[in-house]
C-alpha cells in the first residue's frame, strides 16, 4: 500500500485535470480550481523546506569549522536580514526590502546574466571547428547570422541581413518545430507512463 | 592559435563593451519584417484604445527587456493608447513596470488611473490569465498600490478582456507561450511580443502562425523599434557594443579554425617532412 | 524486430487529417454549451490514438517482443563519467533542471537521477544534487535515498548531497559556479528544464575540466549545451533516457508507441505540405463533405 498509494494519488490527480480540460460545468471547474489552489498552497509551504535545507547545510558548515564557513555565515545573515525586513517592514515599493532588492539583488542578477556574453565567446571559440561537413555548415551559418544581425554586415554585403533573417525564419524555425513536436510526444508518453504507474523513478522507486 | 587563454578572450570582450559605451559609434540598424509588423500592429490601433501590457520579466534581463518596454510604451502613449499593466513575475516585475510606466508616462504627461494602471502581481499565472477573461477584479481586487479598481477611471471601463483591444507582451520566459495558448487561442485577443534574443527564434513560429502579429527580439529588436518610432535611446547605444562583440567572436572562430587546420596539416605530414 | 508497416501508419494519419478539418470547423462555429467541450474533440481523439499506440506496444513488449533502440552516446557515457569520478576521487554534480516539480522535464530528470544515484552508490562516489526549488529537492532526496538503500547504504543521507540552492536561477548558477570551483567535480550531468543559466553552468563545468552530459527539451538552450558539453540528449532522447537506462520492456514498448505517432505526424505534415502546395486540400474536403 505504501508504494501503491502515491501511484493511485498520481492517477486520480491526473484524471481530474484531464476531465477538467475536456469537461465543462460547475463541479468540474470547482474541482479543477481547488486542485490548482492546492498546488499553490503546497508550493508555498514547500518554501519552508527549502529554507530549512539551506539553514541546515550552512549552519552545519559553521559549526564544523568548514573552510568556507565565512561565506555560510554571510549567507545566513543575508537570509535573516531579508526575511526580517520583509516580514516586519513590508515589501512595498520604497521600503528597505524593496531597496535591497532593487539596489543589490537585481544588479547581481543582471551581472550574472551579462556573464553570458563572455561565456558565449569562449564557447563559440572552442566549439565552432570545421571538423566535418555538418560542423562546417554550422560554422558558416553562425557567421552569416552574426554578421547579418549587425550594421557592419550590411556594409559588407547588402543582402546579408535578409540572408540572416531567412536562416532564422525558415530553417531555424522548422528545426525548432521538429524538436518541439518530438519533445511534446516524449512528454506525452512520459506523462502517460506516470499516470499508469509504469514510470516510478520520481517516487524513488526503480 | 586554437588554445587562446580564455582570460584573453574575456578581456577583449570587456574592451569591446566599454569602448563603444564611452565613444558611441552610432551605427544604423536595419529593420526586420517582424519588427515592422509589431510597429504596424500597434500603429494601426485607434487612438484611445485600451490595451494590456504584461511585463513578465526578471530583473536579470532588464538590459534587453527594459529598452523594448520603453520603446513600446512610447509608441503606445504617442498614440494615446490607454495601458493596463501587470506582471506574472513576482520578483521585481511590478516594481520595474512601475518605474517604466512613470518614466514614459511622465514624458507624455499621462495620468495614473486614467491613462495607465499597474495591477501588480498575483501568483498562479494560469488562474490570472484565465480569470481575467471573466472578471479582472476577481483576480486583482486592487492595483499595485492597494487602490481598489473601482476607484480607477480606466479600470471602471475594463471589466475583462472584452474591453481590451490588444496585448503587448514583454517577456523573458515561457509566459509568452501561455499568453498565446490561454488568451489568444481562447479569447481571440490579438497580441504582439517583445522577447529576449535567445527566445526569438522559437517565438517566430507563432508569428508565422499569425498567433502573434509581430515580434521584437532582444536588444536588436529594441534598437530597430527605437528607429521606427524616432526615439534613439539605450538600445541603439547598446548595439554598438553588440556589433563589436559579434565581430570579435567571428574573429576568434576564424582564428581557432586557422589554428585547427594548421595543426591538422602538421599532424598529417610524416615526421621527416615537417617545416 | 519488426519495422513499422504502412498499415499501422496510414489509418491514424488519415484520421488526424480529417480531425484537423473538423476541429477548424468547430472552432469557427458558435460557442457550444454542454458538459463536453466539443471544440476539443480533435485533441481528445489524438490523445486516445496516442494512448492506444503506446499501450499496444507496451502489451507487445510485455509479451516478449524486443524493440531496437538506437545507441544514445550521452547515456552510455554516464557509466564512464561515474568511473572517471571514482578513479579521481572527485564528486559528481547532477542538476535535475531548474524547473518546478510540475514540469514533466523535472520528473524526467529525477528519473535519470535515480539511475545515476544507484551507480554512484555502487561505486561509493560522492554525489552532489543542487536543486532550485524545494519540491524537486524533496523528490530528489527520496530518489537518492532509495537508490542508496537499494545498494545497501543505510546511513542517513548527507545534507550536502541534495541541497536547496536559492529560488532564482542566476543565484543558483552563482552557487553552482562556486561549488564547481571549490569541489572540482570530475563529472557534471544536467538533465531537465533549463533557462538562461544553462550556458553559465556548462562553461563553469568546462573550466574545471569536468566531463559533461546534458539533456533538455528546451530548444533555446540546446545550442548552448551542444557547444559546451561533451554529450547532449536532444528533446525526446532526454525523455527516453529513463527507459534506455532501465531497459524495462514496458518502458521500451512506450517508446515504440511514441515513435509510431511521430511517423504518423510526419505523414500528416507531408500530406499537408503537398495539399497546400498544389491546392488540393479544400477540394478533397469538399468532396468528402459531399460524399457524406
Amino acid at each position: 500500500m505504501k508504494h501503491r498509494l502515491p501511484i493511485l494519488v498520481a492517477f486520480i490527480s491526473g484524471a481530474i485535470m484531464i476531465v477538467a480540460f475536456f469537461g465543462r460545468g460547475s463541479v468540474v471547474d470547482a474541482v479543477s480550481d481547488e486542485a490548482l489552489r492546492g498546488q499553490t498552497i503546497v508550493a508555498g509551504i514547500a518554501l519552508l523546506l527549502g529554507v530549512f535545507s539551506i539553514v541546515q547545510v550552512h549552519w552545519g558548515r559553521i559549526t564544523t569549522h568548514h573552510s568556507d564557513r565565512v561565506y555560510s555565515a554571510v549567507l545566513l545573515l543575508c537570509l535573516a536580514m531579508m526575511a526580517g525586513f520583509g516580514v516586519f517592514a513590508g515589501v512595498d515599493a520604497g521600503g528597505v526590502y524593496d531597496w535591497l532588492f532593487q539596489k543589490i539583488q537585481a544588479p547581481m542578477m543582471a551581472t550574472m546574466f551579462s556573464m553570458l556574453a563572455f561565456f558565449i565567446a569562449s564557447a563559440a571559440y572552442r566549439a565552432f571547428r570545421a571538423r566535418t561537413i555538418p560542423s562546417t555548415i554550422l560554422l558558416v551559418t553562425a557567421i552569416v547570422v552574426m554578421l547579418g544581425r549587425i550594421p557592419m554586415g550590411q556594409y559588407l554585403y547588402d543582402g546579408l541581413p535578409s540572408w540572416a533573417n531567412w536562416i532564422m525564419v525558415v530553417p531555424s524555425v522548422a528545426v525548432q518545430r521538429g524538436i518541439i513536436i518530438g519533445a511534446a510526444l516524449g512528454a506525452a508518453s512520459m506523462s502517460l507512463r506516470i499516470l499508469l504507474g509504469i514510470e516510478r523513478t520520481y517516487l524513488g522507486r526503480g | 592559435m586554437q588554445r587562446v587563454d580564455r582570460r584573453i578572450i574575456y578581456t577583449l570582450i570587456f574592451i569591446s563593451v566599454i569602448v563603444p559605451t564611452l565613444w558611441p559609434l552610432q551605427l544604423p540598424t536595419a529593420v526586420t519584417p517582424e519588427t515592422q509588423s509589431f510597429f504596424n500592429a500597434v500603429d494601426s490601433l485607434p487612438s484611445g484604445s485600451r490595451i494590456l501590457f504584461p511585463f513578465d520579466c526578471w530583473p536579470s534581463t532588464l538590459a534587453e527587456t527594459e529598452p523594448m518596454a520603453v520603446a513600446a510604451l512610447r509608441h503606445c502613449f504617442r498614440k494615446d493608447l490607454r495601458v493596463v499593466g501587470l506582471s506574472n513575475v513576482g520578483m521585481g516585475g511590478p516594481s520595474v513596470l512601475e518605474r517604466v510606466l512613470l518614466q514614459v508616462g511622465g514624458e507624455f504627461g499621462k495620468e495614473y488611473g486614467t491613462d495607465y494602471v499597474n495591477l501588480g502581481y498575483k501568483a498562479n499565472y494560469q488562474a490570472v490569465l484565465l480569470g481575467m477573461g471573466s472578471k479582472i477584479e476577481d483576480i486583482f481586487p486592487t492595483d499595485h498600490h492597494g487602490t481598489r479598481l473601482a476607484e480607477l477611471p480606466l479600470m471602471r471601463e475594463v471589466p475583462n478582456y472584452d474591453s481590451l483591444r490588444f496585448t503587448v507582451i514583454i517577456s523573458d520566459n515561457a509566459m509568452v507561450d501561455y499568453w498565446v495558448s490561454l488568451v489568444n487561442a481562447r479569447y481571440g485577443m490579438p497580441m504582439v511580443a517583445a522577447v529576449t534574443a535567445v527566445m526569438a527564434p522559437k517565438q517566430l513560429s507563432y508569428v508565422q502562425a499569425h498567433q502573434l502579429q509581430g515580434l521584437l527580439g532582444g536588444m536588436k529588436g529594441a534598437a530597430e523599434y527605437e528607429r521606427l518610432i524616432g526615439a534613439i535611446d539605450k538600445a541603439n547605444r547598446g548595439m554598438d557594443s553588440q556589433s563589436l562583440i559579434h565581430l570579435l567572436v567571428i574573429g576568434f572562430i576564424v582564428l581557432g579554425n586557422v589554428g585547427y587546420f594548421v595543426t591538422r596539416d602538421k599532424r598529417r605530414a610524416p615526421a621527416g617532412q615537417q617545416g | 524486430m519488426r519495422r513499422l508497416r504502412p498499415g499501422a501508419v496510414v489509418p491514424p494519419a488519415v484520421l488526424l487529417i480529417v480531425l484537423f478539418h473538423v476541429g477548424t470547423a468547430l472552432a469557427d462555429a458558435p460557442a457550444p454549451s454542454g458538459a463536453f467541450r466539443i471544440e476539443r474533440l480533435n485533441i481528445l481523439v489524438f490523445a486516445l490514438i496516442f494512448s492506444a499506440a503506446v499501450l499496444w506496444y507496451i502489451r507487445r513488449a510485455v509479451r516478449g517482443e524486443t524493440f531496437y533502440i538506437r545507441p544514445l552516446s550521452g547515456l552510455n557515457a554516464v557509466d564512464e563519467a561515474v568511473g572517471r569520478a571514482t578513479e579521481m576521487g572527485r564528486p559528481i554534480i547532477f542538476i535535475p533542471g531548474t524547473g518546478e516539480l510540475d514540469q514533466i522535464q523535472t520528473i524526467a530528470g529525477l528519473s535519470v537521477l535515480g539511475r545515476v544515484a544507484a551507480t554512484t552508490a555502487r561505486c561509493r562516489t560522492p554525489l552532489r544534487v543542487p536543486v532550485l526549488y524545494p519540491l524537486p529537492m524533496a523528490a530528489a532526496q527520496e530518489t537518492v535515498k532509495q537508490a542508496y538503500l537499494d545498494e545497501g547504504i543505510t546511513d542517513p543521507l548527507d545534507p550536502q548531497t541534495v541541497q536547496y540552492v536559492a529560488g532564482e536561477s542566476f543565484s543558483f548558477s552563482a552557487r553552482i559556479g562556486g561549488m564547481m570551483a571549490r569541489e572540482k567535480p570530475a563529472a557534471a550531468i544536467y538533465m531537465g528544464q533549463f533557462t538562461a543559466e544553462s550556458l553559465l553552468i556548462a562553461e563553469m563545468g568546462q573550466a574545471v575540466g569536468a566531463i559533461q552530459i546534458a539533456g533538455t527539451a528546451e530548444p533555446e538552450q540546446l545550442p548552448f549545451f551542444i557547444a559546451a558539453c561533451d554529450y547532449t540528449l536532444i528533446g525526446e532522447e532526454f525523455y527516453a533516457a529513463s527507459a534506455y537506462l532501465s531497459n524495462e520492456p514496458k518502458m521500451l514498448g512506450a517508446l515504440r508507441g511514441q515513435d509510431l505517432m511521430k511517423v504518423v505526424i510526419v505523414v500528416v505534415v507531408v500530406a499537408g505540405v503537398v495539399s497546400a502546395t498544389v491546392g488540393w486540400g479544400e477540394e478533397i474536403w469538399r468532396v468528402l463533405l459531399a460524399a457524406l
